[in-house]
């Protein structure tokens, strides 16, 4: 399996981690990533609001440069998904294709829209297969509760991405399953994580992502996993703010989802970058038996 | 001949809630035999007709064109009047039927739908007349068909509620409208007979504009494919190129904007500081002093792109253009 690896801003740099781990499980289940030096940012969501057909001509781009490779484009962010999965479906409207060829056409750049956009998740679960992956895990992750939080750009809108049911997705928990783990069903799995509004109302944001935390952990998990780095910083990095928006100390650990299938696999936390994390991941690795329990 | 279906027991669980008479909301069980293509609407209606009179719902055409009968089905936002009891039978062996979210109970089923109207009326939803354009008298203004199309599917909302239902921004920040108020606004904005687009967008800005999270749950719980997050995307777009960069949430957009330009990439540290200004930055500092210990990458510029110039060309051939409906 050979893809056009395209890890999105974040994972190039607060997100470093997930561009690590992603490297690390790749390399261990088959997935060959050649990379591009010149693929440009999705545009995120924003790029869109300022200027949307300039973010679809931008994105075409990306997908030209993966198209012209002969590569399907495989992407580690629900959000990088989302929006070159957009980017293909305006395409298929007359009136924005013909601007977007006539932006690309004096730049020598074609793009027929054939390049598939694939997010890792869909990669191991479909093409790897859930039952490979259970093959190889050296490391088990048992005794872990698990709740998936799978980023709503990954799924919604679902007759644009193509994607599983959007309401009662469970691929992700097929996956968290093959691992060892046992995944946790909670409502806050297919919701926002606040994200978006973080730099617009960050309180807003801090509850948002504070109720799919508390809604998570009082379903029983011990640790969240996510697909995409966006709801990682802000479950992660700003979890500080999100237990003060809703009033209760959260200590809840949030991996990346290469993370979770690395530690499964027998990758070490330092292997999958853990120690970057903002919330300590110790109490999921300790009921994992993988770190001593402090005196 | 239509051979009549097998009939297959559907067991219910159904909200129960009556503030009037005190006591905590539970859950109650009923069993029918239905057909399996029998709409949860009459699995409901049999329950109140035939075993117990006491369940309270509203309901009204049994068609899906009124509105009234949205709640949650095994916590799906549904019409209760189309939603076909077999389907979720087979996938979760019962139906629990739940009131919509977001909205107080009056009782069991029904739900307080004011707050949802008095966004709508919020949002002024009729023409304002246009001082410069004034209707012709007694007759007719006629639109273009290219003018219609710019109304998107959003005349057909029948004002069910089931996205503000489903919102997360409703349900953390009261000063959101909601996506149904915002999908109606659009339609004035781009009314081309209404006087108020410029006027319509400054006062959406300030009032909860940038609080869609864009996460289009709304446009998943939608019965009628409005597409309201799709619609709120537009009126940022609309906003943005008119207004330009006057609330956190444009600028936001305008960094993003200027960040992709100038480098290919994201610039983390720079877009927060083009965000937020000087004093929202230096009010962030304790937050940015926790990340960049943890990932000190932060605070190094990232690599310009290989093929910048062809992205700055792409600015160039677009930025001018006018917004396109995407």
């Amino acid at each position: 399996m050979k893809f056009a690896y395209y890890p999105g801003c974040v994972a190039k740099e607060s997100g470093k981690e997930l561009d690590l781990a992603t490297r690390w499980v790749s390399a261990r289940v088959g997935i060959e990533l050649v990379e591009f030096p010149n693929f440009s940012c999705c545009g995120s969501g924003f790029l869109d609001e300022a200027n949307g057909l300039l973010n679809v001509a931008l994105n075409a781009r990306n997908l030209a440069i993966a198209e012209k490779a002969g590569l399907d484009l495989l992407t580690v962010c629900s959000t990088c998904q989302g929006m070159l999965t957009f980017a293909n479906r305006r395409l298929e409207n007359a009136a924005v294709r013909a601007k977007v060829d006539g932006a690309l056409q004096p730049l020598g750049i074609s793009y027929s829209g054939k390049t598939r956009v694939t997010h890792l998740l869909q990669v191991l679960t479909d093409q790897v297969g859930a039952d490979r992956i259970r093959g190889m895990v050296r490391r088990p992750l048992t005794g872990l509760k698990v709740g998936a939080f799978y980023g709503c750009h990954l799924l919604r809108p679902a007759d644009e991405m193509h994607s599983e049911s959007a309401e009662e997705p469970h691929s992700f928990e097929d996956l968290i399953s093959a691992l060892g783990a046992t995944p946790v069903l909670y409502r806050g799995r297919v919701m926002c994580c606040g994200f978006p509004i973080l730099f617009v109302k960050e309180p807003t944001a801090n509850r948002i992502a504070g109720h799919q935390i508390h809604d998570a952990k009082a379903h029983g998990a011990d640790a969240m996993a996510t697909p995409c780095p966006l709801c990682h910083i802000s479950l992660d990095s700003f979890q500080n703010k999100a237990s003060t928006a809703v009033g209760e100390k959260l200590d809840m650990p949030i991996f990346h989802l290469p993370q979770l299938v690395g530690l499964a696999l027998g990758a070490t936390p330092e292997d999958l970058g853990l120690p970057r994390h903002l919330v300590s991941t110790d109490a999921a690795l300790q009921k994992l038996g993988r770190v001593a329990v402090p005196a | 001949m239509f051979a009549a279906e097998k009939l297959i027991t559907v067991p219910f669980d159904v909200y129960r809630y009556d503030p009037a008479r005190g006591g905590e909301p539970r859950y109650q069980h009923y069993e029918l035999q239905l057909a399996p293509h029998t709409p949860v609407l009459t699995g409901l209606l049999r329950i109140r007709d035939e075993l117990d009179p006491t369940l309270t719902l509203r309901y009204s055409c049994r068609s899906a064109i009124c509105g009234s009968c949205a709640m949650l089905v095994n916590s799906k936002s549904r019409l209760v009047c189309r939603t076909p009891v077999g389907p979720e039978v087979a996938e979760h062996g019962r139906i629990v039927v739940d009131p919509m979210r977001n909205q107080p109970v009056v009782r069991d089923l029904v739900v307080d739908q004011t707050p949802f109207w008095d966004r709508y009326e919020q949002m002024e939803p009729h023409l304002i007349p246009d001082p410069q354009r004034p209707m012709p008298e007694g007759r007719t203004t006629l639109m273009t068909p290219a003018q219609v199309d710019r109304f998107k599917d959003t005349p057909r909302c029948i004002a069910c509620a089931a996205c503000y239902s489903a919102c997360p921004a409703v349900e953390a920040d009261p000063e959101f409208p909601g996506p149904m108020a915002l999908a109606k606004l659009y339609r004035f904005v781009v009314d081309p007979r209404d006087g108020g687009h410029q006027a319509r967008l400054r006062k959406i800005q300030t009032s909860g504009l940038w609080l869609c999270l864009r996460c289009h749950l709304c446009t998943e719980a939608c019965p009628k494919e409005v597409r309201p997050s799709e619609r709120i995307r537009d009126l940022k777009e609309l906003a943005v190129r008119a207004q330009g960069g006057t609330e956190p949430g444009s600028r936001h957009a305008i960094g993003f904007l200027k960040n992709i330009e100038e480098g290919g990439t994201l610039n983390e540290m720079k877009l927060v500081r083009q965000t937020s200004g000087l004093i929202g930055t230096a009010k962030a500092a304790g937050q940015g002093i926790r990340l960049v210990r943890k990932k000190p990458e932060m605070l190094k510029r990232p690599k310009t792109i290989e093929g910048i110039d062809e992205v700055r060309k792409l600015y160039r051939a677009l930025e001018k253009d006018e917004e396109v409906p995407l």
